[in-house]
């Protein structure tokens, strides 16, 4: 039996969670939300997810900070970037630290999907 | 990067900027610079409905969204509607009060961005005071009642509202504050909350408050000494999205008298700490604690019957018909499931057709008791089998219930009640939950709302099939848990199949974790079944057999499928599960997004629809979109009056020169003719591209008639009747036959004989921006004549799409939002149309000539 690919989203506004685990579940993804860095890295220790996307600017631990935590922990979990800013120097910085994908907020939900697929090589 | 302004720097900016517009009106410009401020207009116009549309888009749910993007789309789209209103009063010289409207939407906006309470400062409101800018202070049920009065002009009964300020008040003054605090901080135990509940239903009123429901109570006295009050919740649901039904206590039979009705708002209030109550809400994401009640304190209807009409099949979601549930008695037996009640299905059309009766045994009916109570007594036995209402009161209540729907927009769920008198009442309005929502169009993915599995399709025999009410579709399986009290609801596990004999609003509290709903009596109308269907759990009422053939404890399976059959089977199917996947819930299902996307409410709806009725005014303006709209045709008009009249420099007009004698002058606003042109220009020096369309119509071969048509002798009467009027207004025209054009711009003034015809046209490459206004008006004929001249004008730029208001010999027609070449050709057909009409009046010598002569004109057979 197969289990569903994990996911982990990790945004300080509640609504971003809630928006993509509401539709990333209806693809079948078993998501997870947190609103820090803080807890979203103890979570991280303690189990593995396909896929994390985080939100870039975040008060304590940032996304960039996530990002080179998860990419230590597991290597082959992809990483997909959120941010209100849509800063390309924050991009090209992101993009070297190998995040998959990089979306300027507000993000278009089938374009979130449609890499999700992707980068589960599905 | 620039900083985000801060909220409160926003609101400061803006009052300044309010102060400033609300001086005193500015002088009238001149030609060039009012057109130059026109297309100012035009351009910030645009701005503003790119970001109402880009909102629109991105609060649509297909994108995932932060509040951070609400705070910076709404601050650039505020920045341009002001940019709007400042040109828009320099250009019609400050003579529309826009900016009031636009104030009000924008702080009711900035608010709801803020999550502040609302700005209104009313403890109570009368029906008549709801109006639409105080919808959040009344509550969804309130004001909705409110529409169907004011908007509709339906029966309500009499009454008013105690507000969400008067809540706040309440709360404060009875120093509640910090309970509910600790209650939406999840800090308070359940001792703590029923503490709270006592305190509430010892609550007394603020001192204004006290006043203000002793003056309503007085007023109300007006309806007799026995009136009584029905005291109901209108929570503060921002959104209306969900129903609230059921959830909270209403009291019925309440004496007009202060302390009476206070009793009953304490009960009312307190109920929303009751543990379904509070439930729904945490279902829901309120936060328990933070949502405020308004409450609605309305007259008694004595009831001899009542019921529920549903504008669409809830279960099936057939939005063809109209479903009426009726009861005897007052409205509890039909919503809380208490008797049989008669049931009518009525096909929608004109007229509506009655396709289903059925007449209920309706045992038992809700009457008023001493207490000031309801309670349940035998129906006497011989209106038992009765119909309570009569086949032409059906049909009256689908027509009206159909009139209902159309208003909100939607389906709906209407509560009535009937009088002695026949006459009927209604008692709420509230958008209903249609189970099985229509399929999405081709091509376009939808969630996946109901799992759908014909029930002949599985190969199993059912222990039960086709018994009961199906409420909610949908394939479910679980433990049968066999409810004998409500006390028992505590002990509910977690994915367990409800079996109950009764159905009751208190099974909310198990909802969230109850696989599938099963009664023994019940329909479609409760309360309950609303809230079943609100959160999509497959449900069967009216099913007895379900208590006799199932065991506490079972595994068993539901299915009900989209026809509404259902069948119950022993033990787990695992064909019928392998389709059940998890349901798709809708965006709409998460409260933090119905509460960002409300804000469009505000913001996106158009309701001034057609410029040419006298409600198009600054005080109907509703949502930003109406505002937008409201600048946009009265800049228009603007345009066309001063371009009609207000012209400076005469030495800038030059004879235009046309193969037809037109007498036409044009002035030239800029680009809208060659450079260095003479004095007197051709045809082939226009660059105005609108009023080569003109001319192009105007000169099409055929349709000038150089001939003169004799007018018969009661023409003649008839102007010379009207020579003084004409000659002076002739006077006054003389130099009128005159086009004022730019390059795509043209405003074309022309007077032929006793008529006057304009044409102004805005012609670029934006549909928004775009479109044709065209004005006829008078003649030589007769006024039937004339009048018959003015259909056939009517007819034939209806057919071009055209919208138009004709009053005697005048009309008044529009075109806009058209793509350029539209916008040409409906000006080639309007130059046509000129050169056609010139002498139209006078062979126009019945009615039937009208539709002959349009159709020639249509086919391009312009002969007289």
């Amino acid at each position: 039996m197969t289990t569903n690919p994990t996911i982990m989203v990790i945004d300080d506004e509640k609504i971003v969670g809630d928006m993509a685990k509401l539709s990333l579940e209806q693809e079948g993804y078993e998501v997870e939300t947190f609103l820090d860095g803080e807890s979203a890295l103890k979570r991280l220790a303690e189990k593995k997810f396909n896929v994390v996307i985080t939100d870039f600017k975040m008060k304590g631990v940032d996304g960039l900070e996530v990002l080179r935590t998860t990419k230590r922990l597991y290597p082959e979990t992809v990483v997909i970037m959120i941010t209100a800013f849509a800063n390309l120097d924050v991009a090209i910085e992101a993009l070297r630290d190998d995040v998959f994908d990089f979306f300027p907020k507000p993000v278009k939900i089938k374009e979130l999907k449609q890499s999700i697929r992707k980068a589960l090589g599905r | 990067m620039t900083p985000l302004p801060t909220r409160s720097r926003l609101a400061k900016t803006f009052r300044a900027w309010l102060s400033r517009l609300l001086s005193p009106t500015v002088k009238p410009l001149a030609l060039p610079l009012l057109f130059a401020t026109f297309q100012k207009v035009l351009a910030s116009n645009n701005r503003a409905l790119e970001g109402i549309t880009d909102m629109g888009e991105k609060l649509s749910g297909d994108y995932i969204f932060d509040i951070n993007y609400i705070t910076t789309a709404y601050t650039a789209l505020a920045a341009d509607f002001q940019n709007s209103i400042v040109q828009f009063k320099t250009l019609s010289s400050g003579r529309y009060p826009i900016a009031e409207p636009f104030a009000t939407i924008h702080a009711l906006i900035l608010d709801m961005i803020q999550g502040q309470e609302g700005r209104a400062t009313d403890l109570l409101l009368s029906l008549e005071e709801m109006t639409w800018d105080r919808a959040r202070e009344v509550g969804g049920k309130n004001y909705n009642l409110a529409e169907l009065k004011n908007g509709l002009g339906l029966p309500v009964p009499d009454g008013f509202a105690l507000t969400g300020r008067a809540f706040s008040e309440f709360i404060r003054h009875n120093d509640l504050s910090a309970a509910l605090l600790r209650l939406q901080e999840g800090s308070a135990s359940e001792a703590e909350i029923l503490a709270l509940r006592q305190r509430i239903l010892a609550g007394v009123f603020p001192p204004e408050l006290d006043q203000q429901v002793t003056a309503a109570l007085d007023r109300l006295r007006r309806h007799g000494v026995k009136a009584q009050l029905a005291v109901r919740s209108s929570a503060d649901e921002e959104d209306g999205y969900y129903s609230f039904a059921g959830q909270f206590e209403s009291v019925l039979n309440v004496p007009l008298q202060t302390h009476e009705l206070r009793k009953a708002y304490c009960r009312v209030v307190a109920s929303l700490f009751s543990p379904g109550a509070m439930a729904y809400q945490r279902q829901l994401g309120y936060h328990v604690g933070g949502l405020r009640m308004a409450v609605g304190c309305l007259l008694m209807v004595d009831a001899v019957a009542s019921g529920v009409i549903y504008t669409a099949d809830p279960a099936r979601g057939d939005k063809g018909v109209v479903v009426i549930n009726a009861a005897w008695g007052l409205g509890p037996s039909v919503v809380d499931g208490l008797t049989d009640t008669d049931l009518h299905v009525v096909q929608k059309g004109e007229p509506p057709q009655v396709v289903e009766t059925k007449v209920g045994r309706k045992e038992s009916m809700t009457v008023p008791a001493a207490s000031g109570e309801t309670r349940q007594e035998p129906t006497p036995e011989a209106s038992r089998n009765l119909p309570c209402l009569s086949p032409d009161a059906v049909i009256a209540l689908a027509r009206q219930s159909m009139g209902i729907e159309a208003y909100f927009k939607g389906p709906q769920d209407i509560e009535w009640a009937m009088r002695a008198d026949g006459k009927i009442i209604f008692l709420q309005a509230r958008a209903l939950k249609v189970a099985v929502d229509l399929p999405p169009a081709a091509g376009e993915k939808g969630p996946d709302r109901s799992v759908v599995v014909p029930v002949e399709a599985i190969n199993q025999s059912p222990i039960i099939s086709n018994q009961g009410i199906a409420v909610q579709t949908g394939v479910a399986a679980g433990k049968a848990f066999i409810l004998k009290s409500l006390a028992e609801l505590d002990k509910f596990p977690l994915g367990a199949v409800l079996v109950a004999q009764n159905d009751s609003p208190q099974f909310i509290r198990v909802m969230p974790y109850a696989a599938a709903i099963i009664t023994g009596s019940g329909g479609l109308a409760s309360h309950m079944a609303s809230v079943c269907r609100e959160f999509k759990i497959p449900t069967l009422v009216n099913c007895g057999e379900a208590l006799n053939l199932l065991r506490h404890g079972q595994e068993i399976s539901l299915n009900i499928d989209a026809s509404g059959n259902s069948a119950i089977y022993d033990g787990r199917i695992a064909g019928l599960l392998a389709q059940h996947h998890k349901h798709g819930m809708a965006m709409e299902e998460l409260y933090e997004f119905r509460r960002q996307k409300y804000l469009l409410r505000y913001i996106a709806p158009l309701n001034l629809v057609n410029p040419l009725e006298d409600e198009f005014t600054p005080g109907k303006c509703r949502t930003l979109h109406d505002v937008l709209r409201f600048i946009h045709e009265k800049s228009m008009q603007t345009i066309i009056e001063a371009s009609s009249s207000g012209i400076g420099g005469l030495t800038a007009l030059r004879k235009l020169e046309l193969p037809v004698p037109a007498g036409l002058q044009v002035l030239d606003l800029g680009g809208g003719l060659m450079p260095g042109v003479s004095s007197t220009v051709s045809e082939k020096e226009i660059r105005s591209l609108p009023l080569r369309a003109i001319i192009e119509g105007l000169t099409t071969p055929g349709a000038w008639h150089l001939g003169a048509i004799s007018l018969e002798v009661g023409d003649l009467v008839g102007s010379m009747m009207r020579i003084g009027e004409l000659t002076a207004e002739g006077a006054k025209m003389e130099a009128r036959n005159l086009a004022v054009i730019a390059t795509e711009y043209v405003n074309f003034a022309m007077r032929f004989g006793f008529h006057f015809n304009l044409v102004d046209s805005y012609c670029s490459d934006r549909a928004a921006n775009n479109y044709v206004y065209f004005r006829f008006v008078g003649g030589a004929a007769d006024m039937t004549k004339r009048s018959r001249r003015i259909a056939l004008i009517d007819r034939v730029l209806k057919e071009s799409g055209f919208l138009s208001k004709t009053t005697g010999d005048l009309i008044i027609a529009r075109l806009s939002h058209i793509s350029r070449d539209e916008v040409l050709a409906a000006l080639r057909m309007a130059g046509r149309l000129i050169a056609f009409m010139r002498q139209l009046d006078a062979v126009l010598r019945d009615d039937e000539q009208i539709e002959v002569y349009a159709r020639r004109f249509l086919d391009g057979n312009y002969e007289l």
